[in-house]
């Protein structure tokens, strides 16, 4: 059962900021708002992760301000679109140009080097020690040595499941998303709705970038979270922005990811590898929609012989 | 007639009043961290026309710029949120080099032809793809190009470190195209591709196709309201297909004009992000291929600019693209009422 672990662990390294992601695109998603932003935003949670715990050498500081930063950006995405009325999806984009763009001016301008951000030495996160899952066999040792942001990611599955089902304001917020209009009649705030859809979704995408930048590498790049935003987003689409199919979704797309990491050890050119995760989720969002399609088609009317 | 000229007056000024606000904020930042603000600014905005071969670099910045737009144009009007253009460039560029690099002993015309077919045909393909999944599956196309884009450049990069890699070049680009491929130059600008000369001309021809052909009028009724279109008659699923096919083949030309007349040869990292600032300048310009023609040479401009501006003072390049973000951001701003609803 070695090789079990041994491809679990690495799984829950490139699933946890695809499915955190996928949490935030679905929430706002839950409201009625294409959330493309999520990748800005995790990129701002990653650059200031680094930043932060670089210039404090304390991790949970870094931490906490790549959050704070996260769910900065998703209060101006919010103010931006739904206060000012800009289209979600150009100011997604914009969010996310704002975001590639701002963190590669601090990097040539306060730290002088375009290339990313590497500090000699960083603080350590929080990891489950090792050898203290040793009574679980298989998901025991995958779990050793993962950062807290892995548990969390997890524990938010169930969490945004009961968010969304079992309290007012997840009732209030799928109401938005079902009908405005009816909504708007049964005296719901529309529009503090969808900036709390859009708040928490900084909140997921914080964590996403704060998991990608402070777990294992310990080091910013420009662009780093190359698009697992988007796969997150395709996840929440995949899963029909329902909480265990999306996370289940992010998790087949992680997986997809290590599975890729494998065929390298095979002589498969990288660039096939790195495809494997955007290849996965468009080929699975082609097969999600077929599949409606395909129940959705009305059944064969039966002539009779005149 | 005097109201509606004054109305597309306003329309017109829109943009200009964005892009203004966006020179001030680019200011106040340079006025900041700069010791020399005015020289920036200068040759951010002027140094284009400093000499010859800066103005050949900005025509060739103009070109994917422009072709971009205009595809970008037609799938929006069709009501296709296209993103992918990024994508569909590279595609054009690499499978104009591959046909060039094939191809290598036909007379100029015809493998100059072939490799900008090539790439066109590349491109349209795969605009098409996503623009067929949505009409098709309903597959979201926003989606569906933003992973089309990362496959697209992860294949270019395979393509130019494998199959066409130049084993005596230093990083990933493909092997000279011979230069009966190549694309003519204009005369008296060295260095500037003649292609620009098609982009430009090519943006009357999109707007008299949008705005005073049946297509084009059918187009714009699927884009806009596609139960009355089809309520009519207008086959919009089809429409919306052909749009994008054009559309993506549009950037691929672009990039295959790039590979043969300006890079001659495929570099990986030749676009700086072409494909969001072409779908930046379209929306600036609200649409409107002969927008299209300020905004596009404005982006061109300050793009190019930019690379002055950080030879010559301590501010650095991608000011532009802290810029870019701001702009995109706040573009389609519109207390009370928005343009792009139902997108």
């Amino acid at each position: 059962m070695m090789w079990a672990s041994q491809f679990l662990a690495p799984t829950l390294v490139q699933t946890t900021p695809i499915l955190l992601a996928a949490l935030g695109a679905m929430i706002t998603s839950r409201a009625n708002i294409l959330n493309v932003a999520v990748e800005g935003m995790a990129l701002v949670a990653a650059f200031t992760a680094i930043a932060v715990g670089q210039a404090t050498d304390n991790a949970m500081l870094g931490f906490a301000c790549a959050i704070l930063a996260a769910i900065a950006m998703a209060l101006l995405f919010g103010f931006v679109s739904i206060v000012l009325g800009a289209d979600f999806i150009v100011a997604g984009l914009g969010l996310n140009i704002l975001a590639a763009g701002g963190t590669l001016f601090l990097l040539e301008q306060v730290y002088q080097d375009p290339g990313g951000l590497r500090p000699d030495s960083f603080p350590e996160i929080w990891r489950v020690p090792e050898g203290s899952l040793d009574w679980l066999p298989v998901i025991g040792p995958a779990f050793e040595r993962q950062s807290f942001i892995v548990l969390i990611a997890l524990i938010a599955v169930p969490l945004s499941a009961l968010f969304l089902y079992r309290t007012p304001l997840g009732y209030a917020l799928r109401a938005v998303g079902e009908d405005e209009s009816a909504a708007v009649a049964a005296g719901i705030h529309v529009a503090r709705m969808k900036l709390i859809a859009v708040l928490i979704s900084g909140l997921f995408a914080g964590l996403a970038g704060a998991q990608l930048a402070m777990d294992r590498l310990h080091f910013f790049l420009p662009d780093m979270t190359s698009g697992r935003g988007f796969i997150g987003l395709t996840a929440a689409l995949f899963g029909a922005a329902r909480p265990w199919p999306t996370g289940a979704a992010a998790f087949l797309f992680g997986a997809f990811g290590v599975a890729g990491d494998r065929l390298q050890l095979l002589q498969a050119p990288s660039q096939f590898v790195l495809m494997a995760p955007y290849l996965a989720a468009l080929l699975a969002l082609i097969f999600a929609r077929w599949r409606a399609a395909v129940r959705g088609r009305p059944a064969p009317v039966e002539r009779k012989a005149p | 007639m005097r109201r509606t000229f004054l109305s597309r007056l306003a329309s017109a000024l829109g943009p200009v009043w964005a892009v203004a606000a966006v020179l001030v904020v680019g200011f106040l930042i340079v006025l900041a961290i700069s010791t020399d603000p005015v020289l920036a600014y200068r040759d951010l905005l002027f140094a284009n026309f400093h000499s010859a071969s800066n103005f050949a670099l900005f025509l060739n910045r103009l070109m994917p710029l422009l072709l971009i737009g205009l595809g970008v144009i037609l799938s929006f009007r069709a009501g296709v949120f296209n993103v992918g253009a990024e994508g569909q460039l590279y595609l054009g560029a690499v499978a104009a080099t591959a046909a060039a690099l094939a191809l290598p002993d036909l007379p100029r015309p015809i493998g100059l032809c072939a490799a900008l077919v090539s790439g066109m045909a590349a491109g349209g393909i795969y605009g098409w793809i996503p623009g067929a999944l949505k009409v098709r599956l309903g597959v979201n196309e926003v989606v569906g190009t933003l992973m089309l884009n990362f496959i697209a450049l992860l294949l270019t990069e395979y393509l130019v470190t494998h199959p066409l890699r130049d084993p005596v070049a230093y990083g990933a680009v493909s092997r000279v195209i011979p230069s009966s491929a190549w694309l003519a130059e204009i005369p008296d600008l060295p260095g500037a591709t003649s292609g620009t000369i098609v982009a430009v001309l090519l943006a009357p021809i999109i707007w008299l196709v949008l705005f005073r052909t049946e297509w084009g009028a059918q187009l714009r009724a699927a884009g806009s309201n596609l139960r009355f279109a089809e309520t009519v008659g207008v086959d919009a699923g089809r429409l919306i297909m052909v749009a994008m096919a054009i559309s993506g083949g549009l950037a691929g030309l672009a990039g295959a004009f790039y590979a043969l007349g300006i890079g001659h040869r495929f570099e990986q990292n030749f676009s700086p992000a072409f494909g969001l600032v072409g779908l930046t300048v379209a929306l600036l310009a609200r649409l409107h291929p002969i927008g299209l023609l300020a905004t596009a040479a404005f982006y061109a401009l300050i793009l190019n600019g930019a690379a002055y501006m950080q030879i010559d003072t301590d501010v650095p390049r991608s000011l532009v693209g802290l810029l870019t973000g701001l702009l995109v951001l706040m573009m389609t701003v519109r207390p009370r009422r928005s343009a792009l609803a139902g997108t």
